[in-house]
């Protein structure tokens, strides 16, 4: 299969990535703005996101009941988020839809209105969303784990912090929004049933003219403790932990990742043999790759009631430790299988093809075909997984417990 | 693309969507049988044995068939419901018999008593994992109550107490009745190789014993509440509120539930709908939606909203208002535009996705022995009128008699229901 990749420059600095994918009959388009939630500043978390919201609330000529119903009627399923690193704004819809949708996404990026009477509801939306998170623990955990792993401001919650939101003013938002949202640094993906250079021709009228601005990386400042338990009345007790590894623009993120895999990636991984399969110890057990741009993390994830949660704790630092010097080639077969079929799969839809460009480009700044990617697959051998274990064995963990009870973590994996 | 089907001697279907030039290929074994065909004694057994369908058969461990899916590059799971089992594979196409032959097998599994024990602490993670999150056991509790003493009242997991004392003898005899072949669909997307797929069916699966079909309940004998519930669930731990409200909509067999998803994408949608603009837009409620589910012979319109605890009482008094003023003044042309746009567009994304579209072939199929293409289904969706969603309105109104369980972390006060009695209540079924 031939893919057709394509990526240009505008001459302010935005970065123009496609797919055209013929088989499809949709088109999506994802805009990544540099005004992820590490720029929130000391004091203000949450300032990205609320920031992200209120850019919905009226954009040039929409009010912001307009900009909705102007999507919505274009059928375009649009979604909106901010990430660390990225507000994002994106929309999949019938390909034929795009011309129409680009001038609406082109209003809230370029345009917003920042009404000042639609702080107070945007900024009840981010509060109520925050009191959702309260509820759900698996997440409190993983946040917890990112917050205490990651240095500052990595690792701050990208929703917010309450009492933060809930002091954040019109001109702090307007002032970030002019900040941080700007050519340098965003990315924009296309992907589906497209027309290139018409796609090209469209956004260097939408956004060409958009005038650049410095970007300045937030520095990065200290990390938080390496244990922690946060009470919560729940029958389960969630057990997140992780470790350093190379962030995804190494290539050795490969190793790094194949290897977690293989610890905890499928069904046949072996944390889900030995704490699910065998012991019965919990229903979600997994091990997976988290990266920032600079940063990134081995994460491991399970909730068990609170009697077995210090067993399957457990299992799994026994299996970590286990890991090297012991994988298989069966293993490493059965990662590489999984990853390829997933990758050709990713061709089925617009919406993930054109988050998965834009991720890549991202972090290798270029892009990377499915050919490219599937030969760096090839080229993974226990060897080259093993010799990376060696040199990086899992150590220094951060482990987060979240439940009625906190756990016993052993000091030699703290090291 | 291309319909096809086949019919094996002991009754199982075979059916599937070819789209040639697909990249992948979706198998999925539709067993039609879940929580409502369970008895007290069994409460909880479709989902148990979805799970002891992965342990393993007399030749196959629970590693093996792990290995063997992680092997092909499967992404492969199961679910179950109130009314299907589904295990389901999607490959790339070379995979397509190696999947379609793994699942076959697991289809007549080993039940191994110390597998089933095992298990069995699995299943009751999962249930207390389930029920540390919103809406905190509220949706269950609702629609048991929405259904009073129907099966399909019954939570599909089961609870800690069914689960504890169910023997793994009626695991095994539930088994036998409910997997009959006849019971069966095998259905497929993607680039399908149809003469392969059903030569791997009739070799995997052409032995399993005919048996009589055994027979499902009916429903008819009532629809929904004839006036209103109300319940509440105490969770100290929790930090918002859930509410979830159920009424009466048209069935799954019934030609205006289109009309019901429709109507309740207009009224309640994630985004765009009535109760978005009057309630999450302004940052009063974390959630505010409605949509329509069906089944066989019934159908609801279930409302989940999640709030401060405070205003859980009169937001529930709002929901039901805006449905009173949309049956009392009528959907926008506008509205209406919109909400067919917006589910045409779902329909073209899902469609060209054959592990999405797997589920609508497959359930349509178990449920009612219809094939609907998407070309069918946005033909569907652009032939809805304003008249067809007052219709539904007025047969089935929203504001009227419904089930409601609030969960929050203090006791809810008790409101004056907004709901108007007379509505649909004790009316006569479709």
């Amino acid at each position: 299969m031939k893919q057709q990749l394509f990526s240009t420059t505008l001459a302010n600095g935005i970065v123009l990535l496609g797919e055209s994918l013929p088989a499809l009959e949709s088109a999506a388009v994802a805009f990544h703005l540099p005004a992820g939630a590490v720029h929130d500043g000391a004091g203000r978390c949450g300032l990205a996101t609320l920031s992200g919201e209120m850019m919905l609330r009226g954009a040039g000529d929409r009010s912001s009941r307009e900009v909705i119903e102007s999507l919505e009627g274009a059928g375009v399923q649009w979604a909106h988020s901010v990430s660390t690193s990225h507000a994002s704004f994106a929309g999949a819809m019938v390909a034929r839809q795009l011309v129409a949708a680009l001038p609406i996404y082109a209003d809230i990026i370029r345009r917003p209105r920042l009404p000042e009477d639609e702080l107070d509801p945007a900024r009840q939306m981010v509060l109520r969303n925050l009191a959702g998170t309260e509820d759900d623990p698996a997440h409190r955990a993983m946040s917890a784990l990112r917050q205490l792993h990651y240095p500052a401001p990595w690792g701050m919650p990208a929703e917010g912090i309450s009492a933060e939101v809930a002091a954040l003013g019109i001109d702090e938002v307007r002032d970030y929004v002019a900040r941080r949202v700007i050519p340098r640094g965003t990315i924009i993906a296309v992907a589906g049933r497209i027309d290139w250079p018409l796609v090209v021709e469209r956004m260097a009228e939408l956004f060409g003219d958009w005038a650049t601005a410095a970007d300045a990386p937030p520095a990065s400042g200290p990390r938080g403790s390496r244990i922690r338990h946060v009470h919560h009345d729940s029958q389960q007790t969630h057990i997140a932990l992780g470790w350093s590894a190379p962030p995804y623009a190494a290539d050795a993120s490969y190793e790094a990742s194949a290897a977690l895999a293989i610890l905890g990636g499928g069904s046949s991984s072996r944390l889900f043999t030995e704490v699910r399969e065998r012991r019965g110890l919990c229903y979600s057990v997994s091990a997976g790759y988290h990266t920032l741009r600079d940063h990134a993390m081995a994460v491991c994830y399970s909730g068990a009631s609170t009697a077995r949660a210090q067993e399957t704790l457990d299992v799994m630092l026994a299996e970590i430790r286990r890991l090297p010097g012991t994988l298989e080639s069966a293993e490493l077969e059965r990662v590489k299988a999984r990853a390829k079929s997933a990758l050709v799969m990713q061709q089925e839809s617009s919406a993930a093809r054109a988050g998965d460009i834009a991720r890549r480009w991202y972090h290798l700044r270029a892009m990377r075909s499915l050919a490219e990617e599937l030969d760096r697959y090839d080229r993974l051998s226990v060897d080259s997984i093993e010799a990376w274990l060696a040199d990086h064995p899992p150590a220094g963990l951060t482990v987060v417990s979240l439940g009625r009870e906190p756990l016993e973590v052993p000091d030699d994996i703290q090291a | 693309m291309t319909f096809r089907h086949e019919r094996l001697p002991n009754g199982l279907e075979i059916v599937a969507e070819v789209t040639d030039d697909a990249l992948s290929t979706s198998v999925g074994f539709f067993v039609k049988t879940g929580a409502r065909d369970e008895t007290d004694a069994t409460w909880g057994v479709s989902h148990f044995l979805e799970h002891m369908v992965f342990k393993g058969t007399t030749e196959l461990s629970a590693d093996e068939i792990n290995r063997r899916f992680d092997w092909m590059g499967a992404s492969a799971n199961a679910f179950t419901s109130e009314e299907d089992t589904v295990y389901h594979a999607a490959v790339l196409p070379a995979q397509q018999h190696e999947a379609t032959a793994l699942l076959a097998a697991m289809m007549r599994p080993a039940l191994r008593a110390e597998d089933f024990a095992t298990e069995k602490l699995v299943i009751l993670e999962e249930i207390r994992m389930y029920d540390d999150q919103p809406p905190f056991g509220a949706d269950e509790r609702c629609r048991a109550a929405f259904f009073a003493e129907h099966p399909l009242g019954r939570s599909v997991l089961g609870t800690v107490e069914s689960i504890e004392s169910l023997p793994v003898e009626a695991m095994r005899e539930y088994h036998v009745r409910r997997y009959a072949p006849g019971n069966i669909v095998l259905a497929a997307t993607g680039a399908v190789d149809f003469t392969a797929l059903v030569e791997t069916a009739r070799r995997y699966c052409g032995e399993w014993e005919a048996l009589p079909p055994s027979a499902r309940d009916t429903w008819r004998a009532g629809r929904g509440p004839t006036g209103d519930v109300r319940e509440t669930i105490v969770r100290p731990a929790a930090t918002l509120a859930y509410g979830v409200r159920m009424s009466a909509g048209p069935a799954g067999d019934d030609p205006e539930r289109f009309a019901a998803k429709l109507l309740a994408t207009v009224l309640g949608d994630d985004s765009g709908s009535r109760l978005y603009w009057a309630l999450v837009d302004p940052g009063t409620a974390e959630q505010a939606s409605c949509h329509h589910q069906d089944f066989r012979d019934a159908g609801l319109f279930a409302t989940q909203l999640a709030c401060e605890a405070g205003d859980a009482p009169a937001l529930l008094d709002e929901v039901t208002g805006i449905y009173a003023e949309a049956a009392r003044s009528g959907i926008t042309a506008a509205e209406l535009e919109q909400a067919r746009n917006k589910l045409a567009g779902r329909v073209v994304l899902v469609g060209e996705r054959p592990r999405r579209r797997l589920f609508s072939v497959g359930l349509e199929w178990a449920r009612s022995g219809r094939y609907r293409s998407v070309a069918d289904d946005l033909a569907i969706v652009e032939g809805l009128s304003l008249d067809d969603l007052h219709r539904v309105m007025d047969s089935w109104p929203l504001h009227g008699p419904a089930a409601t369980v609030l969960a929050g972390p203090s006791a809810i006060p008790e409101t004056s229901g907004a709901g108007d009695p007379q509505g649909a209540g004790g009316a006569e079924p479709v």
